[in-house]
């Protein structure tokens, strides 16, 4: 499972729910629908991210940038 | 009376230096009236000055300088300026009314102006050999340039050197009403230098409390936000009277992801945080599309983000880095590091041609910068543009209680009123983040 972000278009910020459920049934496993911002964050197969981008209301879907800042001792942070 | 027009002097801009010498004058005097002022009346009132054009009287105001010249003065209503020709007394009474007529807001000569001659020319290749000099291209004679004293900060008993160098250390705000997120590995909740202040905590981390198991998120809570007076040592934090939120984000081994960071991000904005400040990014340097659409709405909904530009150059042997994800972001205030003499600090990126959007916007303090660290620790130094970020978040909480500005005004007015260091823009964006005094 690949960890994905999924943007809400302006037109559909209001349904978000609605958009949330429609990636669902589309394979998506949803961990948070953030209605302030307008984006759903969650998990999918591989083999059936791409069929998320056809969902009315995606604007786009993206993989999970990872990050990572120095250890504690280190003097550059 | 003066003719309308005046004689404009015959200047030869190619003998008479651009500065050094007073500017030359028609003889008549700019009027700038307070707003709502009847001009026409104070005008009579103080400087007996009876015959006023006005410019609502031509066709869309475009005034006609031929049918004004037996006037004593032109109003231009929509500027609420005159234009006066003033005998000396008149003149002296114009002056005294500016010290105590709140009518009047000043008074000043009309300026001639000039089309700039050759010697524009003459101080832009000038301005180009210094700035080929100071990155080190010493060959042509011209870089050997004397310019002013440099800048040499350090930590006092009363101020850290970052502190000292944004004028925060002499500034009247503190960020009172003004709620700053600060993003990152969270907070030590029990550090004494907080105790008594509004700080709202959420974890995005899943398993995780908002505890700061790392040191980074305390110390950046600690310059964005730290105690006017701590118990101890210098003070290190800007915004001291500003509402701390701190949403972990990376946890305490000092990793996250999109879905946690935006999480933060949906929290700050939707409690009203006028400041969201990330002192994290990854080495991406294509812009990520999810951190564009954020950075815009946060900003349409009042919330301005500043994030590191990031840690990855160093220009000791060349390396200029680039700006990675989120800072690369178009919306999102990228955040470059100086030293305490105000050069580029080793570490600190720089903006990637061809990126849009991929560029630093304004730089600080962000080498060796004291500030606070989970206890029993409790301060630490480090360096980073991580540390930079919050210098420029406090500050712009400090502008955001000043003036009322939020978002988009907020970003304008921190970029505005940053100092222009002699330092390429694609290093410092605007320059040095400064406070308001």
């Amino acid at each position: 499972m690949t960890q994905v972000t999924v943007t809400v278009d302006e037109a559909h910020l209001r349904s978000i729910g609605t958009v949330a459920r429609s990636l669902q049934a589309s394979g998506m496993r949803v961990d948070q629908v953030l209605e302030k911002v307008g984006f759903i964050t969650g998990s999918v197969d591989p083999d059936d991210e791409k069929s998320l981008t056809a969902i009315p209301g995606v604007a786009s879907v993206d993989r999970s940038v990872t990050y990572q800042i120095p250890p504690p001792g280190s003097a550059l942070q | 009376m003066e003719p309308g027009i005046p004689n404009i002097p015959d200047l030869d801009p190619t003998t008479v230096p651009l500065t050094g010498l007073p500017a030359p004058t028609t003889g008549r005097f700019i009027v700038v009236f307070a707003s709502g002022a009847d001009a026409k009346a104070t005008l009579a009132r103080t400087a007996g000055l009876g015959s006023v054009a006005d410019s609502r009287d031509f066709t869309a105001q475009a005034v006609d300088f031929t049918q004004t010249e037996g006037s004593d003065a032109v109003w231009f209503d929509k500027l609420g300026v005159a234009v006066v020709s003033a005998e000396p007394a008149q003149l002296g009474a114009l002056r005294t009314a500016e010290a105590g007529d709140d009518a009047i807001i000043s008074v000043s000569p009309e300026l001639i102006h000039h089309v700039l001659g050759s010697d524009y020319v003459q101080g832009y290749r000038d301005g180009v050999n210094d700035l080929a000099g100071r990155l080190g291209a010493a060959d042509h004679p011209a870089a050997q340039t004397s310019a002013a004293a440099a800048a040499s900060f350090a930590d006092n008993a009363q101020f850290t050197w970052g502190l000292q160098a944004t004028g925060v250390s002499t500034s009247p705000q503190s960020g009172n009403g003004i709620k700053v997120a600060v993003l990152d590995t969270g907070f030590d909740v029990n550090h004494p230098d907080f105790v008594g202040r509004s700080v709202t905590t959420q974890s995005f981390i899943a398993g995780a409390a908002v505890q700061d198991g790392h040191g980074h998120g305390t110390h950046c809570i600690g310059t964005s936000c730290g105690p006017k007076a701590p118990a101890t040592g210098p003070r290190y934090g800007v915004a001291y009277g500003a509402s701390i939120y701190a949403g972990k984000v990376l946890s305490d081994q000092g990793s996250g992801s999109d879905g946690g960071i935006i999480a933060g991000i949906n929290w700050a904005v939707e409690n009203e945080c006028h400041v969201i400040s990330m002192s994290l990014g990854a080495d991406v340097a294509q812009v990520h599309p999810p951190y564009t659409v954020v950075g815009k709405r946060a900003l349409d909904a009042g919330s301005l983000i500043v994030a590191a530009a990031g840690n990855n150059a160093d220009r000791r042997v060349g390396n200029f880095g680039f700006v990675g994800a989120p800072a690369n972001s178009p919306f999102i205030m990228a955040v470059g590091a100086l030293d305490q003499n105000l050069a580029m600090a080793f570490f600190s990126a720089r903006t990637l041609a061809g990126t849009r959007g991929g560029q630093v916007d304004i730089a600080a303090p962000g080498f060796q910068v004291y500030s606070s660290w989970p206890m029993p620790t409790r301060y630490r130094t480090i360096s980073g543009t991580s540390m930079a970020t919050p210098h420029v978040a406090g500050i712009a909480a400090l502008w955001a209680e000043l003036t009322g500005y939020r978002g988009r005004d907020l970003w304008a007015t921190l970029a505005q009123d940053s100092q222009r260091l002699l330092l390429p823009s694609v290093d410092v964006g605007g320059g040095l983040a400064l406070a308001p005094q």
